[in-house]
């Protein structure tokens, strides 16, 4: 995952402090609700300039932060390399 | 024997009873005991299992069926069938074949145990942490609101997990009233739905660790795919049931020779508020036929559409079956519709169906349908 991606998860996840996110961190248990799930999505297509499709839109893709990353990453030019 | 004809025989048990556990705000004990002869509490567990093997469309058609002789029982019925639906989707062997074949006995009543003192109805997160110390779990809980806590055999506990980082990983735990100590001061006097007895009690005792529904952290799973969708629609069917009871004795009132003396029903207004609470009625009953197919069909409930369509299901029947009962108030004036002894009942009627949007709040449903709307920008309607 990408630091940036990290970084920008961080504030959004209230009971994550002091903790290494990895792509196996259970967002919701540390702390992402619906409502900051929508200031999340906002943030990622700030910082990204993608769109996340409607489709994407369930529980799935914000369960774990490597769904989430997974997401994103299919909006993503290939050419920018970021898929890891 | 057919479903129609069980739900007659409880339905005619409950209204019986009606008057008497309205007044005196008791639980429906005679009800229960016919739910269990009949053995419709195993109406969802699967025949294999000992169970009558029905499905969500059967509980949504019971629960209307009951809702209209008397709305405690229908949700005493719905509630329980939400609890079983869990047990069936997420049990694990060895709880999974013991509990499933005792509830299929009708022998088990399931009370739910999820609100607590300090989040409200917030379904997602917990504030009394379970203990495990590997074979047990410990359990110690106080429960503000359980239907028919006095009577259940066994609960399902919503609590922290184990071990949790956070107040958002949630377990659902069962637990056999044998192995809990229960207690409470059995105070319940609200203004309806007097006779589901919903009592506030204290929850101590320990169970072994198999008695996990799902897994542990698992219940905000359970809940979006099963839990969430059959109290809505077992709700929906019970408040509809209610509504529909009412409007059905206002009619046959209307019908009958005394009612003819009364009542001109050339009237404009008269025939203008009949009107209204039919179709009130009649469009809350679409939206539950509709929304009970998603859920039969759907791939996956999470998707913000669905979920817009199960809650807005909630928030409508719960406006709008009260509104029709104010309606027919309104229509037939103070004797049938203000007095309790009146045949038509509106005034328990009125007084049961207020409950409905407290009971999850609308309020809070609105906030998370406003967040789910912007997840919808397309607006795909289901
Ligand atoms: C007849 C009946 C039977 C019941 N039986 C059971 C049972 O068997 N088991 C069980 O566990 N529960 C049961 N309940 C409780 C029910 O499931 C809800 O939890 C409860 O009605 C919500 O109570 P509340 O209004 O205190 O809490 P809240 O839902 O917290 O609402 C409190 C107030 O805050 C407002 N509010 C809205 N959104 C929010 C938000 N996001 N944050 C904070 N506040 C918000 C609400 O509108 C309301 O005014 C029963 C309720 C009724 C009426």
């Amino acid at each position: 995952m990408d630091p940036r991606f990290t970084e920008l998860l961080a504030p959004f996840l209230k009971f994550g402090k002091d903790k290494q996110i990895t792509p196996e961190s259970n967002l919701r248990a540390l702390g992402l609700d619906s409502m900051r799930s929508i200031e999340l999505l906002f943030a990622i297509e700030d910082t990204y300039g993608i769109s996340l499709p409607d489709d994407e839109m369930t529980d799935a893709t914000f369960a774990t932060a490597g769904s989430l990353w997974h997401a994103i990453t299919a909006q993503l030019p290939d050419e920018t390399g970021a898929r890891t | 024997m057919d479903l129609t004809e069980l739900g007659d025989r409880v339905a005619r048990v409950a209204e019986e009873h009606a008057t008497r556990t309205d007044r005196d705000a008791v639980f429906p004990a005679e009800a229960l005991a016919e739910l269990r002869a009949t053995r419709l509490l195993g109406l969802l567990v699967p025949v294999e299992h000992g169970g009558l093997g029905g499905t969500t469309e059967d509980v949504v058609d019971l629960g209307i069926r009951l809702g209209r002789a008397d709305m405690s029982v229908a949700m005493i019925f719905t509630m329980h069938c939400q609890q079983v639906a869990a047990v069936v989707r997420h049990a694990a062997e060895p709880l999974r074949s013991q509990l499933l074949g005792r509830l299929g006995q009708g022998q088990e009543y399931l009370a739910s145990v999820t609100t607590e003192a300090g989040k409200g109805g917030h379904l997602l997160s917990a504030e009394a942490a379970l203990h495990g110390d590997g074979s047990r779990l410990h359990v110690d809980r106080f429960a503000p609101i359980v239907t028919g806590g006095a009577h259940a055999d066994g609960f399902l506990i919503t609590m922290r997990s184990p071990d949790a980082e956070s107040p958002n990983e949630v377990s659902l735990v069962y637990a056999h009233r044998d192995q809990l100590d229960v207690s409470g001061s059995g105070d319940w006097q609200p203004m309806g739905m007097r006779a589901s007895h919903s009592i506030p009690l204290k929850l101590v005792g320990s169970v072994p660790a198999h008695q996990v529904i799902g897994q542990h952290g698992k219940f905000p799973e359970i809940s979006t795919t099963i839990f969430a969708p059959m109290a809505h629609l077992g709700w929906s069917a019970t408040w509809l049931g209610t509504a529909a009871g009412a409007l059905s004795r206002v009619l046959r009132l209307l019908r009958g020779p005394e009612g003819r003396k009364r009542f001109d029903v050339g009237s404009e207004l008269l025939l203008t508020r009949l009107s209204r609470a039919r179709q009130r009625l009649d469009g809350v009953h679409a939206l539950l036929r509709r929304a009970t197919d998603t859920v039969r069909d759907a791939l996956d409930l999470s998707v913000p559409n669905h979920q817009l369509l199960l809650n807005a299901l909630k928030i409508t029947a719960a406006e709008q079956c009260h509104a029709a009962v104010q309606d027919l108030i309104d229509a037939v004036g103070l004797r049938h519709g203000y007095l309790k002894d009146s045949p038509t009942r509106l005034e328990q009627a009125l007084r049961d169906l207020r409950s409905a949007s407290l009971n999850y709040s609308n309020d809070r449903l609105h906030l998370a349908d406003g967040r789910l709307a912007l997840l919808d920008p397309e607006v795909r309607l289901v």
